[in-house]
């Protein structure tokens, strides 16, 4: 016969055993068991539970004032809102800016966009009286390339270049004056150079020999007058061109 | 009661502080009783009926709307309870001089007899059982008292120390072996 343990004679004991009937009927038939058991219970409804002092009826609320000063309210939970959730403020506040910075940017684009198609009223004047005059300094850049060239031969030179050059002098003085007032000292200077070149060309002999072309050519430094020529041609060329892509560019 | 302590905790988490009072006037009487039956010292149960509280609040929205809130405040206790002897554990060695000599103490009461001879047993058991009860741990004497004092179940005491079962059980037979080491002299000579 196995005794029970003394650990099952305690969960007997409390009644936590597994196999009550088991441990009961065992108890009964078995006087060593049943005395270990006997002893168990003894010892242990000797052992009584310590009797709490007596609390007051107001007890509760003396522990309630006691502890309450070092209580803080609970914060009632705010109905839940769209508006007040704040991964959703985040969100929509994150949007209007990056709404406001598409705006601005649109608004900053047209602005600094448009004065760029026609230039500041200066570029645009420059640029008009540059197209304007590339058919004069065309012409002018042929006359002297005329002049240059018959500069370097023996014989008399029998060209319309005086004719042509009358002609170029009364368009060149209107040009000037009105270079004059676009403030463009460069080209200026070039149709004050070429004036002068001009009106040395219309007022000499009706014949003009080699000799007083490259005296001309000399005095006047037509070669020089001629690099300014082209190279105002270039930039208005390369001007033109420039307001030509942007045009596109602002298109696209 | 269940159901008002619900409405009542529902109040506090609004931010009606003082619905706690209610709460605390409701069961503050049987938490008191538990601490003091763990403690065996007034002050310390009235300390752990305000610590339980108090912790008791400050979780309070963490509190299952499912659960009881007598329980749910009695496990809390526990824990203070704990808390408490454990520090009383560290504070206080209690010396090998002074422990209980069996011996020394022995009272051979008179057959069948009552009167000052019983009396002086069951003083002597008191004693004896305070003397063995302070040399349990504090779990194993949290476990005894829930067990064998409040009639809690295994589960109950596991739940409450938050201990696996087995442990819970353990520790309730361990505690039992050690009363009776210090209370058997008494039986084998009565």
């Amino acid at each position: 016969m196995k005794h029970l343990t003394e650990e099952e004679l305690i969960e007997h004991y409390y009644s936590e055993d597994l196999y009550k009937a088991e441990s009961e009927a065992h108890l009964q038939a078995c006087k060593h068991c049943a005395q270990a058991y006997d002893e168990l219970g003894k010892l242990l409804s000797s052992v009584h539970a310590p009797e709490p002092p007596a609390r007051s009826s107001g007890y509760g609320a003396q522990v309630w004032q006691s502890i309450q000063g070092s209580l803080r309210p609970y914060q009632p939970k705010a109905k839940r809102s769209y508006f007040r959730w704040p991964q959703l403020g985040y969100a929509a506040a994150c949007l209007l800016l990056l709404a406001g910075a598409f705006l601005t940017g649109r608004i900053w684009e047209h602005e600094h966009t448009q004065p760029s198609l026609a230039g500041t009223p200066q570029q645009a004047k420059e640029r008009v009286v540059l197209f304007v005059l590339d058919n004069h300094l065309d012409r002018s850049e042929r006359l002297l390339v005329q002049l240059n060239h018959a500069g370097t031969e023996e014989e008399k030179v029998d060209l319309p270049l005086q004719a042509e050059a009358r002609q170029l002098l009364t368009d060149n003085r209107l040009y000037r004056q009105s270079i004059a007032q676009a403030n463009d000292p460069l080209l200026a200077a070039a149709l004050d150079h070429l004036e002068r070149v001009l009106l040395e060309v219309a007022n000499s002999p009706d014949e003009l020999s080699s000799g007083d072309i490259a005296r001309i050519e000399k005095e006047m430094n037509t070669q020089g007058l001629l690099f300014q020529i082209r190279v105002l041609r270039t930039k208005a060329s390369g001007q033109e061109t420039n307001a030509q892509a942007t045009r596109k560019g602002a298109t696209i | 009661m269940g159901n008002d302590d619900h409405a009542l905790i529902r109040t506090v988490l609004a931010g009606e502080k003082d619905a706690y009072g209610l709460l605390v006037a409701r069961h503050s009487q049987s938490v008191f009783r538990v601490a003091f039956r763990i403690t065996e010292n007034e002050a310390d149960a009235e300390e752990i009926v305000q610590e339980a509280f108090l912790r008791g609040y400050r979780k309070l929205e963490s509190f299952d709307a499912r659960a009881n809130f007598r329980t749910w405040i009695y496990r809390i206790a526990v824990n203070c309870a704990l808390d408490v002897l454990n520090k009383r554990k560290k504070q206080v060695a209690v010396p090998i001089a002074e422990e209980y000599d069996g011996e020394q103490g022995t009272v051979q009461p008179a057959d069948g007899a009552a009167g000052p001879d019983r009396l002086l047993l069951s003083q002597e058991i008191e004693a004896r059982r305070q003397a063995a009860m302070e040399k349990l741990t504090p779990t194993e004497r949290l476990a005894f008292v829930l067990r064998h004092m409040e009639d809690r179940s295994t589960e109950e005491i596991a739940t409450a120390l938050g201990i696996a079962p087995n442990s819970a059980k353990q520790a309730v037979f361990r505690a039992v072996q050690k009363l009776r080491q210090s209370l058997a002299p008494l039986w084998v000579k009565s």
